[in-house]
C-alpha cells in the first residue's frame, strides 16, 4: 500500500526543491533587478525616512527640521516651517522627486549615517559620529523676509551679501513654491511646477542670466580707469546720438538728449546719469580686450564657487569683438551678448564695496554636530581681485553720487551713504528687466551689497526702469538692514 | 532523538521567537522590553504544554513534529510582530489557545485512538461541507459571511459582550474532510482500485465509482465560483485526488484529476474575472503594476531586496507588501532574513512533510495511513501553492502559510492537524 504514498512523497519533495530553486532565482539571480527596479520604492523610502539635521538661519530661525513619525519612531518626515520663503536656497529633501537646493548639496552632512548596513555597524563600533549634523546658514531671516516683501509678487530675484566676507544675507527668487508640497509619494505637484511656464522651480538668483544693462557700466568704467588710465574727470565727447561704426544703427540716451550740457562730459557725469552715448565711446576707447579682461576679472565667464550650482555669467570672447566696434559699444552697455546672474551682479557691487576684492560667496556658516558643538565654520576667502582699491574707490564714489543725485535717487536714504547703479536692460520682445546693484558700507560695520532684478518690468511693464522699480526695493532692504544692525 | 531532545528544541524555538522580537525592538530603538520576555513565556507555555501532553497521551510519537511546528511558528510570529505588533500580541493568544486545543485533542483520543474518528465519518463530512458553506451566510445575520479582498471565505460572529470574532472556517473544514476521506477510502479503496471497465485502451473503474470524484470536483468548483477562492478550491481538489491515488494506487485518478484541474482551470479562466486577474498578475505582474500586479510585484521586490542574508528583522520594508502578515508572510521573511531564512523555512516544511509521510508509510492500519498521509499532504500542498504563487511559479492562490501566517483559524487548524499526526505516530509505534 506504500507505493503510491512514496510516489506522492517524491513529487512533493521535487516541488520543495523547485521552490528552493525558485527562491534562489528570485532572491539572488533576479534579485538585483528587482531591488534596483525604479518602481521598488524601498531605497527612496529608506532615504526619506532617515533623520536629517535642522537648517537654521543666521539669526536662529528654523528653516528645515525632521519630525519623527508617531507611528514609526524610526521614520522621519521633513518639514519646512518657512514654506516658500527659502524654497530655492534650502530646497527640499523630496521623496520620489529629486532633492533640491542645499538639501541636495549637503545631503551627506545633514543625513544621519546610521543605518543597518555592515559598514554602518562598523562605523558605529569604531565610534564615528553618525548622527545627523545641523547647519546654520549665513542668511538673515528678517532680511530674507524683507526681500520677499520687496519683490512683492513680481518675477525676479534679490541677492544681498556682506562684501567683506562673502556671506550671503538674503537670496530670494520669485515666483516660488512650497517645498512641503514636494515631499511624499506623488509627483503631481512636482510635475505641475516643472511644466509651469513661469518656472517657479528656477532659482533666478543664480540659475538665470539676464542682460545686465547699465549696471554693467560699473565694469566698463573699471576697464577705462584701471586699464585705460582714465579718471572720474576724463572728458568724453557728448553727442545726442552715437553712430555705431560699420552699421546704420545708433545709440541714444534714455531721454534721447545729450548727456547734459556741453560738448564734452566727464566719466563721472556719464556714470551718474547713466549715459549710453558716452559709455559706448568709453567702451570703444577701452577696446574689446581690456573690456572683456576687466569683466573676467569681475568673475564673468567663470563659475562662481558656491554651495548651489548656478549658471555662469558671460561676456563674449574678446577675439569675436575685435574689429567690430559696434559690438564693443553695445557690450560696454551690458547689452548684446552680455549675460549675468543676479549673484554675479551682487558680486560686482561687492567688489566695488570691498576695495576691488571679491570674497567667495557662501551660504553655510556653521556645521553643528548632534551635541551642539560647531564642527566646521566657514572662513571667508578671497575669490578674486576685480580692480585695484583706488579704482574701486573712484567707482564707489560715483555710484554714491548716482544715488544722491543721479539715476539711483530712489535708493537714497537720509543720513546714510548708499552707492548704486541702475540698469534697464532691453529685451528683444517685451518690457525691459529693471536692475539695481549697490551697497551701503554702514561705517564699515555690517556692510551690505546687493543686486535686485525685476524681470520684464514687473508690475510697471514697458514703463519700468531700474531706478523706478528696482531702486526702491533696494532702499527698503537697506533700511531693513539698518534697523536690524542698529 | 528523545522526548528530552524535543523539549530542548522547543525551548530553542522559544528563544528564536524572543530573539526575533528583540531584534525588531532594537531596530525600533526600543531595546529589550517586556514583549521579548512575554514571547519567550508564551512559546514555552504553548509548545511546552503540547510537549507535556505528548508525553502523557502520545508518549511514543516521533519527537520531530513539535519542534518543527514551534520553529515555524517562532519565525512566523517574529515577522508578524515586526509587520504589526498588535497582530503579534493577538497571535500570542492564538498560540496559547490552539496549543491548548491540540493538547485537548490528544487527551480526547487517549483511550481509543484515532480510529474512533471513523465512527463519525459522515458527521465530519457534513461539518466539513457545512464549514465550507458558512461564508455564504447572509451578511445581515449575527453569524455572517464576509468578503475580504473580494474572496468570500470569512465568517464573522458578533459576540454578546461586544466585539466581533472573525474566522476562516475553510481552514478547519480541510481537516474534517481529510478525516472523512481517510475513513471513506480505507473502506472503499479496493473497490475504487478495481479496474473492471474499459474505455478504449484505458482501464477504468466502474463509472459508478467515479461519482465521488465528480462530486469533489463540483464542490471545489462551487467554492471557486461562490467564494471566489482559488486557493481553497485547488487545495481541496488536489487533496482529494492525491488521497484517492494514495488509497488506490491507480494512476488514472491522478491523470483524470490533473485533466479536471486543467479543464476546470481553463473554464474558470475564461468565465471569471477574478481568475483572469490572478493569471494576468502571474504572467505579467508589471503590466498592471499599480493594479492587479501590485501584490506579486511587491513580493518580488521584497524577495530581491532581501538577497542572500536579508535586511535584518525590522529593517526591511515588508509593510509595502499587501497581506504581508498573512498570505505573503514568506516574502516578508525572505526580505528580512534573506535567502538563508527562506531556505530554513522551506527546509522546515520539507522536514515536517517527510516526518508526516514517514508516519503514514509506517502505519499498519490503512485508515491511519491515509489519515496521516492526507493530513501531511494537505499541509504540504497548501505550503507549495502559496510559496509557488509568491515565487511566480504559479498564480497567487491566497491561502495562508501553515504555522507562520497571522490568523487564529489557520493556526488552530494546523495545530489540530499536528495533534492528529502525533497521535497516529504514537499508535503506530506501540
Amino acid at each position: 500500500m506504500n507505493r503510491p504514498l512514496r510516489r506522492l512523497a517524491s513529487v512533493v519533495f521535487v516541488a520543495f526543491a523547485i521552490l528552493a530553486a525558485g527562491t534562489t532565482y528570485a532572491q539572488v539571480l533576479a534579485g538585483p533587478g528587482y531591488r534596483d527596479d525604479n518602481r521598488n520604492t524601498r531605497a527612496i523610502l529608506d532615504e526619506a525616512r532617515r533623520e536629517r539635521g535642522v537648517i537654521l538661519s543666521a539669526d536662529g530661525a528654523l528653516l528645515a527640521e525632521s519630525i519623527s513619525d508617531p507611528s514609526d519612531p524610526r521614520s522621519f518626515r521633513r518639514r519646512y516651517p518657512q514654506g516658500p520663503t527659502y524654497a530655492h536656497v534650502v530646497g527640499v529633501a523630496a521623496t520620489i522627486l529629486a532633492d533640491r537646493g542645499l538639501e541636495a548639496e549637503l545631503a551627506d552632512t545633514l543625513e544621519s549615517g546610521r543605518d543597518a548596513t555592515i559598514s554602518g555597524l562598523f562605523s558605529a563600533l569604531t565610534g564615528d559620529d553618525l548622527r545627523a549634523h545641523s547647519v546654520r546658514l549665513t542668511i538673515d531671516d528678517r532680511l530674507q523676509h524683507a526681500a520677499v516683501e520687496g519683490l512683492g509678487g513680481q518675477r525676479g530675484a534679490i541677492v544681498a551679501l556682506d562684501p567683506t566676507t562673502g556671506a550671503v544675507l538674503a537670496m530670494v527668487s520669485a515666483p516660488t513654491f512650497d517645498p512641503n508640497g514636494l515631499i511624499g509619494l506623488t509627483t503631481d505637484l512636482g510635475d505641475a511646477l516643472e511644466n509651469d511656464p513661469s518656472r517657479p522651480l528656477l532659482n533666478r538668483a543664480i540659475q538665470e542670466t539676464y542682460a545686465p544693462g547699465s549696471t554693467f557700466k560699473t565694469v566698463t568704467a573699471a576697464a577705462a580707469i584701471e586699464v585705460g588710465g582714465a579718471t572720474a574727470d576724463s572728458l568724453f565727447p557728448n553727442p545726442a546720438q552715437l553712430a555705431l561704426p560699420g552699421t546704420t544703427a545708433t545709440i541714444s540716451n534714455f531721454d534721447g538728449e545729450t548727456c547734459g550740457p556741453g560738448d564734452e562730459v566727464t566719466l563721472a557725469v556719464a556714470l551718474i546719469r547713466s549715459c549710453n552715448t558716452i559709455f559706448g565711446v568709453i567702451g570703444m576707447d577701452a577696446g574689446a580686450e581690456d573690456l572683456i579682461a576687466t569683466a573676467e576679472a569681475f568673475g564673468f565667464n567663470d563659475a562662481i564657487p558656491f554651495a548651489l550650482r548656478g549658471a555662469t555669467s558671460a561676456v563674449p570672447d574678446a577675439e569675436s569683438l575685435v574689429g567690430d566696434l559696434a559690438a564693443v559699444a553695445q557690450t560696454a552697455l551690458g547689452q548684446r551678448d552680455v549675460r549675468a546672474t543676479p549673484l554675479q551682479m551682487a558680486l560686482v557691487a561687492s567688489a566695488i564695496a570691498n576695495g576691488g576684492v571679491i570674497m567667495t560667496p557662501y551660504l553655510v556658516d556653521e556645521i553643528i554636530d548632534a551635541d551642539g558643538d560647531v564642527v566646521d565654520k566657514t572662513a571667508p576667502t578671497e575669490w578674486r581681485r576685480a580692480t585695484s582699491p583706488a579704482t574701486a574707490r573712484v567707482i564707489g564714489d560715483l555710484m554714491r553720487e548716482a544715488v544722491d543725485s543721479g539715476t539711483g535717487r530712489n535708493a537714497a536714504i537720509r543720513d546714510l551713504a548708499v552707492s548704486g547703479k541702475t540698469g534697464t536692460a532691453e529685451v528683444p520682445d517685451g518690457p525691459p528687466h529693471a536692475w539695481f546693484i549697490g551697497f551701503a558700507l554702514m561705517d564699515t560695520t555690517s556692510p551690505l551689497a546687493l543686486a535686485v532684478v525685476i524681470e520684464s518690468g514687473g508690475d510697471l511693464g514697458d514703463d519700468a526702469t531700474g531706478g523706478g522699480v528696482a531702486a526702491p526695493i533696494a532702499r527698503q532692504l537697506i533700511e531693513t538692514w539698518v534697523a536690524l544692525i542698529s | 532523538m528523545t522526548r528530552r531532545g524535543e523539549a530542548a528544541l522547543v525551548g530553542f524555538a522559544a528563544v528564536i521567537a524572543a530573539l526575533g522580537v528583540t531584534a525588531v525592538n532594537f531596530s525600533r530603538s526600543v531595546g529589550v522590553d517586556a514583549t521579548a520576555v512575554l514571547t519567550l513565556v508564551v512559546f514555552v507555555v504553548a509548545f511546552g504544554s503540547l510537549h507535556l501532553a505528548v508525553r502523557e497521551w502520545a508518549p511514543s510519537a516521533i519527537p520531530y513534529l513539535v519542534p518543527l511546528a514551534a520553529f515555524l511558528s517562532a519565525v512566523g510570529y517574529a515577522e508578524v510582530y515586526r509587520i504589526d505588533s498588535s497582530l503579534g500580541s493577538r497571535q500570542l493568544w492564538w498560540l496559547i489557545a490552539s496549543a491548548g486545543i491540540a493538547s485537548a485533542v490528544l487527551f480526547l483520543l487517549r483511550g481509543r485512538g484515532v480510529s474512533v474518528l471513523r465512527r463519525y465519518r459522515y458527521i465530519f463530512l457534513a461539518s466539513g461541507l457545512g464549514l465550507l458553506l458558512l461564508p455564504l451566510l447572509p451578511e445581515s445575520w449575527p453569524l455572517r459571511g464576509a468578503i475580504v479582498n473580494s474572496s468570500r471565505l470569512w465568517v464573522r460572529l458578533d459576540l454578546p459582550f461586544g466585539g466581533t470574532l472573525s474566522f476562516q472556517p475553510g481552514e478547519v473544514a480541510k481537516i474534517a474532510i481529510v478525516v472523512f476521506l481517510a475513513s471513506y477510502l480505507a473502506e472503499r479503496g479496493s473497490q475504487l482500485a478495481a479496474m473492471t471497465s474499459r474505455l478504449g485502451p484505458v482501464h477504468m473503474p466502474e463509472p459508478r465509482q467515479l461519482v465521488p470524484l465528480g462530486l469533489a470536483f463540483l464542490i471545489a468548483f462551487a467554492v471557486l465560483i461562490y467564494q471566489r477562492d482559488l486557493g481553497a478550491s485547488l487545495l481541496l481538489f488536489a487533496l482529494f485526488v492525491t488521497m484517492l491515488f494514495a488509497a488506490t494506487g491507480r494512476h488514472i485518478y491522478l491523470g483524470a484529476g490533473t485533466l479536471m484541474i486543467a479543464g476546470g482551470g481553463l473554464v474558470a479562466w475564461r468565465a471569471f474575472d477574478h481568475v483572469q486577474t490572478r493569471v494576468t498578475a502571474w504572467l505579467h505582474p508589471f503590466d498592471d503594476y499599480l493594479g492587479s500586479g501590485y501584490q506579486v510585484a511587491q513580493g518580488l521586490f521584497a524577495l530581491g531586496s532581501g538577497s542572500l542574508t536579508g535586511s535584518g528583522l525590522g529593517v526591511g520594508r515588508p509593510d509595502l507588501i499587501p497581506a504581508a502578515a498573512t498570505d505573503y508572510i514568506f516574502a516578508a521573511v525572505a526580505e528580512e532574513l534573506g535567502l538563508a531564512g527562506a531556505f530554513a523555512v522551506i527546509a522546515a516544511f520539507a522536514l515536517f512533510t517527510a516526518a508526516g509521510l514517514g508516519i503514514a508509510l509506517r502505519s499498519r492500519d490503512l485508515f491511519r495511513k491515509l489519515l496521516a498521509g492526507g493530513l501531511t499532504l494537505v499541509l504540504a500542498i497548501q505550503t507549495i501553492l502559496i510559496l509557488a504563487g509568491i515565487l511566480r511559479l504559479f498564480p497567487v492562490t491566497g491561502i495562508t502559510l501553515p504555522f507562520m501566517s497571522y490568523g487564529g483559524s489557520s493556526l488552530l487548524a494546523n495545530m489540530v492537524l499536528l495533534a492528529l499526526l502525533l497521535r497516529i505516530s504514537h499508535e503506530e509505534r506501540t
